[in-house]
């Protein structure tokens, strides 16, 4: 495939924004006047993308490191840093704001120097990790949420300790929001987001992997639950909540299914032939296999039955609607094949998340040669 | 990557059109945009050599993707068939339609020369011998269609092309065309059509034996259903195990490969099963999931439960058959040999989501039997009495 990660984005290539079923919800309201908080990341452009498409006006605020110029001549631009210097937004005046980038209170806090007060809704990114509990499925938005650390100080958290806090400090960020702009902010916690531009691999490595063909270790019980989200299912959602100044907290998931439908509905997608070994969640933490990190989007139900069962009605209630999976799984695996060599490299050697091959093979031989007792 | 989006659409559309069916233009941003391929497919390209093809029939359910594909790889096509199914479908894109009937009037095919004939209608030797009548001798190779149905012991696990074959009932005469013959004997006068196509086309014969065909213009509603079914959500019937075997071919894939075999002068015998790598029953339904919103959720109900309720195989839960006893090797048969010779499978989702935007456009009748399980398929109905009883059941055993 030789499409440029630009014709990706815009859609020019492959009409991924096109073939979205969301892109049937109707625009309610005026364009808007949109501030985009980051915007050049993996969800962000997908907000972008589709903002601009329904006519509303988008302004973006970031460092212009990532994807430098992204969006140059379709957006305008301001240039600065959250966590330091925001005098680039100071004078203006939004219809609303989306915060994407935002892990500590303190960014919240230097943004509404300039932002409080000349904004008329704060759409808040927050992350399903500030519940700490995660044994009692089909929790809501009322769940309790991580409290803070204590003698730590939120505001001045040192970045290398920042990733150890990550549900606290959302959670704090949330407060701040609400704080800075009370009764005009929308907190949206989504879940795992997966799809094109993620470079974290916590989703890619499965349509990469199940694509390659062959045996492949697949974790726990085949009925383990599992739950995702689209970026564009979320970011499209959010652009909705914005037209239609949607206020709350919402818990932004898709629904709950299977391991096996998740990953044979990602085999559907492809024609390789793949065959699943089901091993036991005993057999592969006795062998140094990690949920999450080796076998992605999976975490064992126990102890953890509410992980991946987070009550979405809410969410669901106010419009947020799931492309099917099959779009997500091909759409991630196209894009994937669209990766320079060294990110692809990277995910096969399970550098970030997923399995290397060689010790994929290693446990399932192992699990193989293991005598097999009575159920 | 534009340019095989557009052969691709180009073609569907092509087909729609002819068809009645509804095309699939790229749509506005904004609009309803639910037909969009999941799946690109390679592009088409053109064949080296141009054939002359003679198309049996062409007008059914595999027949239109024959043509759509020899057309495209820059073959001449000629139809030959009663004009009855979708008449005019192809009108002034193949270069000739013959019309007759291979029962008993095959006159218009008098006098005529091929590179190679696609049989794809005939149930019956008879109509082998009638079209042969004009062609043998004018033709330099000859692709019969033929079925796995032509199996006599579909317990062989692995089954191949050497595997065992039915045998007609004695007292029938197998050149009779009542069609009431014809309907009761179907595995055995298919057999006695390949012999009759090796004995009229000595030496320059294909017969290729599909397993299921689904995908799009499948009005049986035997893969239908689960499409159908799956994109409605709630509770659905599942059959036995998830881990039970499942094979078909999808439509097209039998079709392309069909007109590549007559490009490449492949002689002998085939079967034509999908896909390469064995598929659980359970990947089949999740798959097809995959491509729906509604949240369908899978309840699995034993074979034993299911005759209890009886509750048919193939029937009732399509496309399944028991993997036990006398279909013990039913999902189970060897297709290496045609895979070998370039026979390739689209994915899952391209075959389960084409099914089922094409099922969302026939009639409204059709689509109210398909859910009501008159032609195949258990029926909304049935389905909720059976997990009814089912659930009643284990309740009782807790």
């Amino acid at each position: 495939m030789s499409i440029t990660r630009r014709d990706f984005l815009t859609g020019a290539a492959n009409g991924t924004h096109l073939r979205a079923g969301s892109l049937a919800h109707e625009r309610v309201g005026a364009p808007l006047n949109i501030l985009i908080l980051g915007g050049t990341g993996f969800t962000g452009p997908e907000q972008v993308e589709y903002a601009t498409a329904r006519g509303h006006r988008v302004t973006l605020f970031n460092r212009n490191r990532t994807r430098p110029d992204l969006f140059k001549g379709r957006v305008d631009q301001l240039i600065g840093d959250l966590n330091g210097d925001v005098e680039s937004l100071k004078g203006h005046s939004f219809d609303v704001v989306i915060d994407n980038p935002t892990t500590a209170p303190a960014w919240v806090r230097n943004a509404a120097k300039h932002l409080a007060g000349h904004t008329k809704h704060y759409l808040f990114i927050s992350t399903l990790s500030v519940y700490p509990n995660n044994t009692v499925t089909n929790r809501d938005e009322s769940d309790g949420l991580t409290p803070l650390p204590e003698g730590l100080d939120p505001y001045t958290v040192p970045a290398d300790q920042a990733r150890r806090y990550y549900g606290a400090l959302k959670t704090e960020s949330e407060r701040e929001v609400a704080r800075q702009y009370p009764g005009i902010n929308t907190i949206v916690r989504p879940g795992l987001i997966v799809g094109p531009l993620d470079k974290s691999d916590r989703f890619t490595y499965w349509p990469v992997r199940i694509d390659r063909g062959g045996e492949v270790l697949a974790p726990g019980n085949p009925d383990d639950p599992n739950q995702i989200i689209d970026s564009r299912d979320l970011a499209e959602w959010m652009i909705r909540l914005a037209e239609q100044r949607v206020l709350g907290t919402f818990n932004a998931v898709g629904p709950v299914i299977s391991m096996w439908e998740l990953l044979a509905g990602i085999k559907s997608v492809t024609t390789a032939g793949a065959q699943f070994t089901w091993v036991p969640a005993d057999f592969l933490r006795a062998n140094g296999v990690t949920p999450w990190r080796h076998m992605p989007t999976w975490m064992p139900p126990v102890p953890n039955a509410g992980f991946s069962t987070r009550n979405n009605a809410r969410a669901v209630a106010a419009g947020l609607t799931f492309r099917p999976l099959s779009m997500t799984a091909k759409d991630t695996l196209d894009w994937h094949k669209t990766r320079p060599a060294e990110e692809q490299k990277s995910l096969a050697d399970g550098a970030i998340a997923g399995i290397p091959a060689t010790k994929e093979a290693e446990v399932i031989a192992a699990w193989k040669a293991k005598p097999q007792s009575a159920p | 990557m534009a340019t095989n989006r557009r052969t691709f659409i180009k073609s569907v559309t092509a087909v729609g059109s002819a068809i009645g069916l509804a095309g699939v233009p790229r749509l506005a941003l904004g609009q309803e945009a639910e037909s969009e391929p999941v799946w690109t497919p390679k592009p088409v390209g053109k064949a080296r050599v141009p054939l002359n093809i003679l198309i049996l029939g062409g007008t059914g359910f595999t027949g239109p993707e024959q043509v759509e594909y020899a057309i495209a790889r820059g073959h001449r096509v000629t139809l030959f068939n009663r004009n009855k199914t979708r008449p005019g479908a192809f009108k002034g894109k193949v270069a000739e339609e013959l019309v007759g009937d291979l029962n008993n009037d095959t006159t218009a095919l008098q006098g005529k020369k091929f590179d190679v004939v696609i049989d794809n209608p005939t149930t019956a030797p008879a109509w082998v011998r009638n079209a042969a009548k004009h062609l043998a001798g004018n033709v330099k190779h000859y692709i019969f269609v033929s079925t796995t149905s032509t199996y006599s012991d579909q317990s062989i696990i692995g089954l191949n092309e050497n595997s065992p074959t039915v045998v007609l009932r004695e007292g029938i005469d197998p050149y009779s065309v009542d069609p009431q013959v014809i309907g009761g004997n179907y595995g055995g006068l298919k057999v006695l059509a390949e012999k009759e196509v090796q004995k009229q086309y000595p030496g320059i014969w294909t017969v290729i034996r599909p397993c299921l065909i689904v995908g799009p213009l499948d009005r049986t509603d035997r893969f239908t259903w689960w499409p159908a079914r799956i994109d409605k959500g709630g509770e659905v019937l599942a059959p036995d195990k998830p881990d039970d075997p499942c094979q078909f071919i999808d439509s097209r894939d039998l079709a392309e490969w069909t007109v590549r075999v007559a490009e490449a002068q492949e002689f002998g015998l085939y079967n034509a099963i999908g896909p390469t790598h064995p598929m659980t029953v359970s990947e089949m339904l999740y798959g097809v999931k995959a491509g729906t919103t509604a949240g369908a959720r899978f309840t699995w109900v034993p074979w034993d439960f299911l005759q209890e309720q009886k509750v048919r195989p193939w029937r009732d839960m399509t496309v399944w058959q028991p993997p036990y006893g006398r279909t013990a090797g039913y999902q189970r048969r060897d297709s290496r040999k045609s895979i070998a010779k370039g026979l390739t499978f689209r994915p899952l989702a391209v075959t389960a989501k084409d099914t089922l935007d094409w099922h969302k456009t026939r009639p409204e009748q059709e689509q109210l039997a398909t859910l009501n399980g008159e032609i195949n398929g258990i029926g909304l109905k049935r389905e909720a009495e059976v997990l009814a009883a089912w659930h009643a059941k284990v309740k009782a055993g807790q």
